[in-house]
């Protein structure tokens, strides 16, 4: 991707205003993890805890760009013939028949095995050929012409050895297959990595990775958030029901809410028509905000005092 | 700019961040990408390409807030009037400037004290015109600031380890820059009882207050990391059971640490080749090409199983001190490692993991030694374990005994050790006791020996370390 063909790249502060038209509010980091992955054309690794927007960053770009985003989901098992390429043996088959039945007519005339031999050499090798490769997500990624954003999501959940693979993929763009040779990106494209940190990645793989780390938001930055999401909620409650979440993430919980949960809850409180937050509001709404039973228990008695708090602001 | 780059890498090198040559290449990218001029943007970028993780990066912008304030604290002739720490002398400085700058235009019919008393001092005269004196009375910190630094480097000041050497650097310091001719021009001054004295002095506090600000911050970035890999390296090397309680906390980062090392160092999960099965799908599908003739013939492959270990934890009142940093090893070793099953016992055994899943570590120390802690008795505990554990030797399992092998002259039930011995992949044992103490007194150790496939001395940490890392690996 060239700098003259995305204007909208061109400053941390374009990047920004870009981000906050698709109603994604963003840290300056963040826009110069952006900016920085663009320049330099190095992937990014986005690390943080789940629901703070890491894969909603990678389809923003690609909204901002205009570019098509291509998404790899990572498993444990998953492997090159699902991430990379894989033949179209069924095209292939047919070929192989079709072949055997022209066979004939083609080495007609031919005297000797040496002739005929001769002869099929002359046929271009397209059993392996671009044709009947299926491409996967990585492949597909580096054949758009106008460039592509990928992510590759969940990076920590696939396996060891998949890592190794997208090594070449990540420092070069580049694809070697065996039967063709190397394929180069026709177009480099912007590459997210995103990672719940379940297990620790190889060296190898951070050192070819832009860093970046996305913590849960200040309570500012969520409001603004919550507004650009919901932008009917009203702002006293909005500012409210951010700061009883930042209480909430402040406790000793299974599972943390996220700022996903935080867009959800304004949404239900919106659907309830309530203007302020009270203990009954937010007891009977709990469940959206925390997803174990445990986090509800171990948080209803210290509901009261968390909303006396928020209402004594 | 490149050259502060560098050494601001090797500034947090000694931080305990690795940073390999390509990175410091990539660094070197963003900062001509994002400029020097925006500080922040220069943080951001600089910290998403050398800091790899959260922890990390803590460390990086505490580094780099204390490497970039002293070079703009240096080098730029204007002072922001914000500016921490070095601010607040050359406040103290331009006061003095101030001062200076009062008396001075006075100096046109009557000259300063000072400059009056070194008419007629000849030694007073000649240290007026030192450079170093040119500097302090014109208030030229870059030239200062300069002495100071070509000082620092005469000194070695980068090689700073230990805090009780900054009082020696500072001495070294202010000698080189020629502090000492002051010295002797204030005594002298003391003794004529002169006006020019307070003025002198004055000059001679802000030069060793400048200096002792120096060494302090370079003290900072250059010792604090060296500091504590120092710690560290004494602490791994201490008999365990010489360390004080105070460090407890120290010796688990420690033991964490290592324990994590060696569970990334061995956690690779290995793909094996098992012949026999036919892969029947893979076979056909690479038989297509060749009109569905099989001769790529494709064999199922299998994951190698992952070993389980089971250690056993000797906290009985003989091997007290041991027993705290064993069981803390455990715990560490079981928090990284997911396969890791561990039983304490002094008469009776029973199973730990469970505690030591819920609580953290002090407490399930605590807990462990209050349950199990007692005198020692082998033979019960072996009959515990066999009863708990036995059946789920195969293999793949490896039983690492932790304890000192006495056993008050009871029955050693050394069948049970044998039985174990035969089921298992490995049996080791490991004894705080130094090789010559096995086998005296009621010591059982010799005997439970023949049971076991590896036995050693163990009562520090690379010790622990080293025979960890061989048991992993052969346990592959």
């Amino acid at each position: 991707m060239h700098s003259q063909d995305f204007p909208q790249l061109a400053s941390v502060e374009a990047i920004k205003e870009g981000f906050e038209s698709f109603g994604y509010i963003c840290s300056d980091k963040i826009a110069t993890a952006v900016f920085l992955a663009f320049q330099l054309r190095k992937p990014v690794l986005v690390e943080g805890p789940p629901g703070v927007g890491k894969t909603e960053l990678a389809k923003t770009t690609s909204q901002l760009l205009e570019t098509p985003l291509i998404r790899l989901q990572c498993y444990e098992g998953l492997d090159e013939a699902k991430a990379l390429y894989e033949w179209k043996y069924s095209k292939q088959l047919l070929y192989t028949q079709v072949l055997k039945e022209k066979l004939g007519d083609l080495l007609q005339g031919a005297h000797n095995l040496a002739e005929s031999v001769e002869r099929l050499h002359q046929f271009g090798d397209i059993f392996y050929s671009e044709e009947f490769l299926e491409p996967r997500p990585l492949l597909k990624a580096m054949q758009q012409e106008r460039g592509a954003i990928l992510l590759i999501d969940e990076v920590d959940k696939s396996d060891y050895e998949f890592e190794s693979l997208l090594l070449e993929i990540l420092s070069d763009y580049q694809i070697s297959i065996p039967e063709i040779g190397t394929v180069k990106a026709r177009t480099t494209p912007m590459v997210f990595l995103t990672s719940n940190n379940t297990r620790d990645l190889s060296d190898a793989l951070k050192r070819r990775c832009l860093h970046l780390y996305i913590p849960f938001p200040t309570v500012e930055l969520e409001e603004r958030i919550v507004r650009s999401r919901v932008p009917d909620v009203d702002e006293q409650l909005r500012h409210q029901l951010v700061e009883f979440v930042h209480s909430l993430r402040q406790l000793d919980l299974k599972k943390v809410p996220a700022i996903s949960e935080t867009i959800d809850w304004a949404r239900s409180l919106l659907l309830l028509h309530a203007d302020k937050l009270d203990e009954e509001l937010v007891r009977s709404t709990l469940n959206v905000l925390l997803k174990f039973e445990d986090d509800i228990e171990s948080t209803d008695s210290e509901l009261r005092q968390l909303i006396r708090e928020k209402a004594g602001d | 700019m490149p050259d502060s780059l560098v050494s601001f890498i090797q500034v947090l090198r000694t931080h305990d961040l690795r940073i390999s040559p390509a990175e410091t290449l990539d660094a070197m990218n963003v900062a001509t990408t994002v400029g020097y001029s925006d500080r922040t943007l220069l943080r951001d970028g600089l910290s998403m390409t050398l800091a790899k993780t959260p922890d990390e990066e803590a460390i990086f912008l505490q580094c780099f807030d204390r490497f970039f304030d002293r070079q703009l604290a240096d080098f730029s002739e204007e002072q922001e009037p914000d500016e921490p720490s070095a601010a607040d002398i050359d406040e103290t400085d331009a006061a003095d400037t101030a001062d200076s700058n009062d008396s001075e235009p006075g100096a046109e019919s009557e000259s300063s004290p000072l400059e009056e008393a070194a008419e007629s001092e000849p030694q007073l005269e000649a240290l007026m015109q030192s450079e170093l004196m040119q500097a302090l009375v014109n208030n030229d910190r870059n030239a200062l600031s300069m002495a100071m630094n070509k000082a620092g480097e005469a000194a070695g000041l980068q090689q700073i380890q230990i805090f009780t050497q900054k009082g020696q650097f500072t001495r070294k310091i202010l000698d080189a820059m020629g502090e000492e001719q002051i010295r002797e021009s204030v005594i002298a001054l003391e003794r004529a009882d002169s006006p020019a004295l307070p003025q002198l002095q004055r000059y001679r506090d802000i030069l060793r207050d400048q200096v002792r600000d120096y060494v302090e911050s370079q003290y900072l970035l250059h010792a604090e990391g060296k500091t504590q890999q120092f710690m560290e390296d004494v602490l791994s090397k201490t008999r365990l059971s010489n360390i004080e309680h105070t460090y407890l906390h120290r010796v688990h980062d420690l033991v964490r640490k290592m324990a994590k090392k060696l569970a990334t160092r061995h956690a690779r999960k290995r793909r094996e080749y098992r012949r026999g099965q036919l892969n029947m799908s893979r076979t056909m599908r690479a038989g297509i090409p060749n009109d569905g003739l099989m001769f790529d013939v494709h064999w199922r492959r299998t994951r190698k199983e992952k070993p389980q270990i089971l250690a056993v934890c000797d906290v009985s009142g003989s091997v007290a001190a041991y027993a705290k940093f064993l069981l803390l090893f455990l715990y560490s070793l079981q928090d990284v490692l997911p396969r890791v099953r561990s039983f304490a016992f002094s008469s009776n055994l029973g199973e730990v993991s469970e505690l030591f899943e819920q609580y953290p570590v002090e407490k399930a120390i605590e807990l462990v030694n209050w349950k199990y802690g007692g005198a020692t008795d082998y033979g019960t505990a072996l009959t515990d374990f066999a009863n708990l554990a036995l059946e789920d030797i195969n293999s793949n399992t490896t039983v690492i005994i932790l304890g000192d092998a006495r056993n008050n002259k009871g029955d050693p039930k050394l069948e049970i050790m044998q039985s174990i011995y035969q089921r298992s992949r490995q049996v080791i044992w490991l004894n705080p006791e130094s090789r010559r103490a096995w086998g005296t007194g009621d010591s059982e150790m010799q005997r439970y020996q023949s049971a076991c496939h590896f036995a050693a001395e163990c009562n520090n940490l690379k010790q622990l370390e080293r025979i960890i890392d061989q048991l992993l690996k052969s346990t592959r």
